[in-house]
């Protein structure tokens, strides 16, 4: 294999954002193609370092910034890709409910799904229903993520649910939840498609979500 | 004669020297005058921009002199009071003065019969109240969660509503906002009298929490507004992630924290010069694996024990956290972690030490737990109680009483100190072998839980006034009407 | 007359160890008999305070005053028992054995008994076999009680037992042991009547055995 791949999979394990735009050029120039540098450097290295958070080698500081590195090669990669969706797998739109300013949890979701190939579209924080909805018929993604950190404001989740299904727009995205709070039994009472626990969690759910749709 | 005696000043945990104290001093002044925090609440600005405060759009830098102001109008030392007059459950802040209880809003609890973890309702609330009032050594109460059956925009009036008849300890009481927490106030000032008989003697406080980092929510500052004109005493804390939403280092997020709960300070001072202000926060490290906020780290001990020091440098009260745990059940971790965030508490000297009972990093409220930490209290107070000297204690001539061979066990002396120098725990077994064979070998988690349910079964607290009984029951009515009609 | 009685109890579970002395000489010039301040007095003062010493309300130095009190009477109505041919609740030889000079549990162990309205002899600490056997045939006790603290010295109460069987008058006592390091198990082994794991239950114990042999 390409000693440029490794080093390009070394490059996302350690966060080296400035470093990881010249090993791509560098690759492209000794000809490999986009899809290879997608395949065997960046996303091997993505998955080395889902493995390391899971034995507590690595640290959710460290992922974001391997995260962070993966997203960068990808936008770069991304005019050069045939197939689109080898880069991009889908669009999440993501935010805090009503009566909610807690947003760290929320940005961690967003990040850990940009590495994971997602365009996010963070809404923010105290958000109402109909900022979703309006969201939704605006950039059409794959997915719908709320955030809560309250028991209190947890109810805001059911509340825009329902205002995606009034405005008969539920059938075209899948909804995800998540925060302290919140546990797989309450996602299933509201009617959503998925919970993660933690932010890396949720990230891999999304992408399940869109592989089965 | 003794002359020029000196005396250690007590059993403490102090981790900072002055000079260090004066830097992390200067850097909250330095957070609040040259970066200042938003304030997502019009009226608040108005009143700190006409006190002096600089105020662009939602950002508030309040000026040194400002702080300084409110620091000297802000008490040191005042008294919470029981609301039926007795005063072994009356709070006296003040230095050197260490309470415990248990804390606010968990979505869970765990059941006291079936010990399995469960949604928390508002029996519990009676159930904690119950248990609190008759621990030795909890001093106030709060609720250990959030009651899912009643309707959402009431669960924290229904709390205080069932917590108050259930315990003369004073309360720590949340809410929303102004509506709920004016329920909350009407309920205790017709216990105590009225407006103007609750004033001399309060008989709760409020608690706010507004949003790390620097951002002063519309609900936290309204709630502090709401309980300055109603002379509530009132604490005003984030709850801070080191790593997350503060900087990972001990000293950073002391100097961040402080900083938040200042503004509340500034602004309590300004509306009501002298209303007693406790100062936070619950400061803890975010777990860079498990992605928590950790309940039973170190650093949490260690970050409170130096924000302590720095209220304490300020002549401010703080609101400690202690007696909590990242453990799911009531095991040898959650004693661990529980017993040692007590006793650090209490050798720093927090004024309301809170969150004893939390489990789960905070998710699950759990009574057994604050019921095993009462004795990891008592053990620790006794030891910050510390050595007293006197000729007395001293005993020299009690050993020249007794001599070489003999033995204390009859001695005047033994008898005078042996209850008060020897500290007798309620939970932890002394028995030989044999006696704790013959009683079904029970543990530790088996003592816990049985002392539970025999105080639930046997304690009966003191009851409100017949008229605090009606008022309760009319409030709720207006309060159930009022969120009905509401859009 | 009961009056004084209660009075008497009362004052035994509060430890006025002057009144005690003083309510004996008065209840016996009033008319009670010698056996009436004992059994009507100041046991059932003594037993409450046994009672309240289980439970964890009493704690050792109270007791002990409460058995010097219950003593202080006992100065005064013995003589009358005595010279009436009333029995005692039986006589204790007490020790801490050989090599062993611990003695502040086997002095508890004493005062307990005491209480309990045991006779007792108290031989020390560090005592031979010998001194035990020699003890047996002269106080002519109804128990012999061994004390030691030493794992090490645990030893010395099976020789103790040896010597007793050795003189021929094991048969006469029954023989208890207690201490720190003691159990069960030990007892059992080395073929003693009882063993207690503490002072109150020694005095229990004590009584139990009595009961058991006549």
């Amino acid at each position: 294999m390409s000693q440029t791949l490794e080093q390009i999979t070394t490059g996302v394990i350690e966060g080296n954002i400035q470093g990881i735009r010249q090993l791509i050029q560098k690759a492209l120039e000794e000809g490999l193609k986009a899809e290879e540098i997608l395949q065997n450097g960046l996303i091997v290295g993505m998955n080395e370092v889902g493995k390391r958070f899971k034995v507590a080698q690595m640290f959710i500081p460290e992922v974001l910034r391997a995260a962070k590195t993966m997203h960068a090669g990808q936008e770069l990669l991304h005019p050069l890709v045939t197939d689109a969706r080898a880069v991009r797998v889908g669009t999440i739109v993501i935010g805090t409910v009503q009566g909610d300013m807690h947003d760290i949890g929320k940005n961690l979701v967003g990040m850990m799904c940009e590495g994971a190939g997602f365009e996010v579209i963070d809404l923010g924080f105290d958000l109402s229903p109909e900022t979703f909805t309006e969201a939704i018929k605006v950039h059409q993604p794959d997915i719908v993520g709320m955030s809560a950190l309250l028991t209190t404001t947890m109810r805001s989740m059911g509340h825009t649910l329902k205002a995606i299904t009034e405005a008969g727009l539920r059938e075209k995205v899948k909804v995800m939840v998540g925060g302290a709070p919140v546990d797989a039994e309450f996602a299933a009472r509201i009617g959503a498609d998925g919970y993660g626990h933690n932010a890396v969690v949720g990230a891999e759910l999304a992408r399940k979500l869109v592989e089965a749709a | 004669m003794r002359t020029n005696y000196r005396v250690n000043a007590g059993v403490r945990f102090e981790v900072f020297s002055r000079d260090q104290l004066e830097e992390l001093f200067n850097g909250v002044l330095h957070v609040m005058d040259k970066i200042g925090l938003d304030v997502h609440h019009e009226e608040a600005r108005n009143i700190l921009a006409d006190a002096g405060a600089h105020v662009e759009d939602k950002r508030v830098r309040i000026p040194t002199h400002l702080v300084k102001r409110a620091l000297a109008t802000a008490p040191r030392s005042f008294t919470i009071y029981a609301r039926d007059g007795n005063p072994a459950h009356d709070i006296q802040i003040g230095p050197g003065r260490a309470h415990f209880g248990p804390g606010p809003t968990p979505p869970n609890f765990i059941d006291v019969e079936t010990l399995e973890r469960r949604p928390y309702v508002r029996d519990d609330a009676r159930i904690v109240a119950t248990v609190v009032d008759a621990l030795p050594n909890i001093d106030f109460c709060e609720s250990l969660g959030t009651i899912s059956d009643v309707p959402t925009d009431l669960a924290a009036a229904y709390e205080f509503a069932t917590m108050f008849p259930r315990t003369t300890k004073p309360i720590v009481a949340w809410s929303f906002g102004w509506d709920d927490s004016n329920d909350i106030h009407q309920i205790a000032i017709t216990e105590a009298g009225g407006q103007e008989a609750f004033e001399r003697r309060p008989n709760y406080i409020h608690y706010c929490e507004p949003l790390s980092p620097l951002v002063s929510t519309f609900e936290a500052v309204d709630k502090v507004i709401f309980a300055a004109r109603h002379a509530v005493p009132v604490i005003f804390t984030t709850c801070a992630l080191a790593g997350g939403t503060a900087p990972v280092t001990p000293a950073g997020i002391i100097i961040q924290t402080t900083a938040e709960s200042f503004m509340g300070l500034v602004l309590s001072q300004i509306i009501r010069p002298g209303l007693p202000f406790f100062t936070g926060g619950v400061l803890s490290v975010m777990d860079m694996s498990a992605m928590i906020l950790s309940y039973g780290a170190p650093e949490l001990s260690l970050m409170m024990a130096g924000v302590t020091e720095l209220a304490h440098y300020c002549g401010l009260p703080l609101w400690q956290t202690g007696g909590c745990t990242d453990s799911k059940c009531l095991d040898e971790q959650a004693s661990l972690e529980g017993s040692l965030s007590v006793f650090f508490s209490a050798l720093s000297g927090g004024d309301l030490c809170h969150d004893v009972g939390y489990t789960e990093s905070g998710m699950t409220g759990s009574i057994l737990q604050t019921v095993m930490m009462d004795d990891a209290i008592g053990y620790s107070r006794r030891i910050t109680r510390g050595i007293e000297v006197t000729p007395d204690t001293l005993a020299v001539d009690v050993i020249r009483d007794v001599g070489p061979d003999g033995h204390y066990l009859y001695h005047d002396h033994t008898m005078q100190h042996f209850k008060t120098e020897f500290w007798y725990p309620n939970l932890c077994d002394r028995h030989n072998y044999e006696e704790w064979a013959a009683e079904g070998k029970q543990t530790m988690r088996a003592r816990v839980i049985d002392r539970t349910r025999e105080i639930l079964a046997t304690h009966n607290p003191s009851p409100v006034r017949p008229e605090t009984a009606e008022a309760i029951t009319a409030i709720m009515a207006a309060a159930e009407n009022r969120v009905k009609n509401k859009p | 007359m009961s009056e004084i009685l209660k009075r008497m109890s009362s004052a035994v579970i509060q430890g006025q160890r002057d009144d005690t002395r003083q309510m004996a000489r008065d209840a016996i010039e009033g008319g009670c008999s010698a056996e009436e301040v004992l059994y009507q007095g100041l046991m059932p003062g003594m037993d409450h305070v046994s009672g309240e010493f289980k439970a964890g309300r009493m704690f050792v130095p109270e007791v002990m005053r409460s058995a010097r009190a219950m003593l202080n009477a006992m100065e005064v109505i013995k003589p009358i028992m005595v010279k009436n041919g009333i029995r005692m609740a039986g006589k204790v030889v007490l020790g801490t054995v050989q090599g062993d000079l611990h003695d502040i549990g086997k002095n508890l162990v004493g005062m307990m008994c005491e209480g309990a309205g045991f006779e007792i002899h108290d031989l020390g600490a560090d005592v031979a076999p010998g001194q035990f056997v020699e003890a047996v045939k002269a106080f002519q006790p109804d128990i012999v009680g061994m004390s030691a603290l030493l794992t090490t010295t645990m030893r010395a109460m099976e020789g103790t037992v040896q010597a007793l069987v050795e003189a021929g008058v094991r048969d006469r006592v029954k023989v208890m042991i207690g201490g720190a390091p003691v159990t069960q198990a030990f007892a059992d082994r080395i073929g003693v009547d009882g063993y207690a794991p503490d002072a109150a239950a020694a005095a229990d114990k004590a009584k139990h055995l009595i009961a058991a042999s006549r």
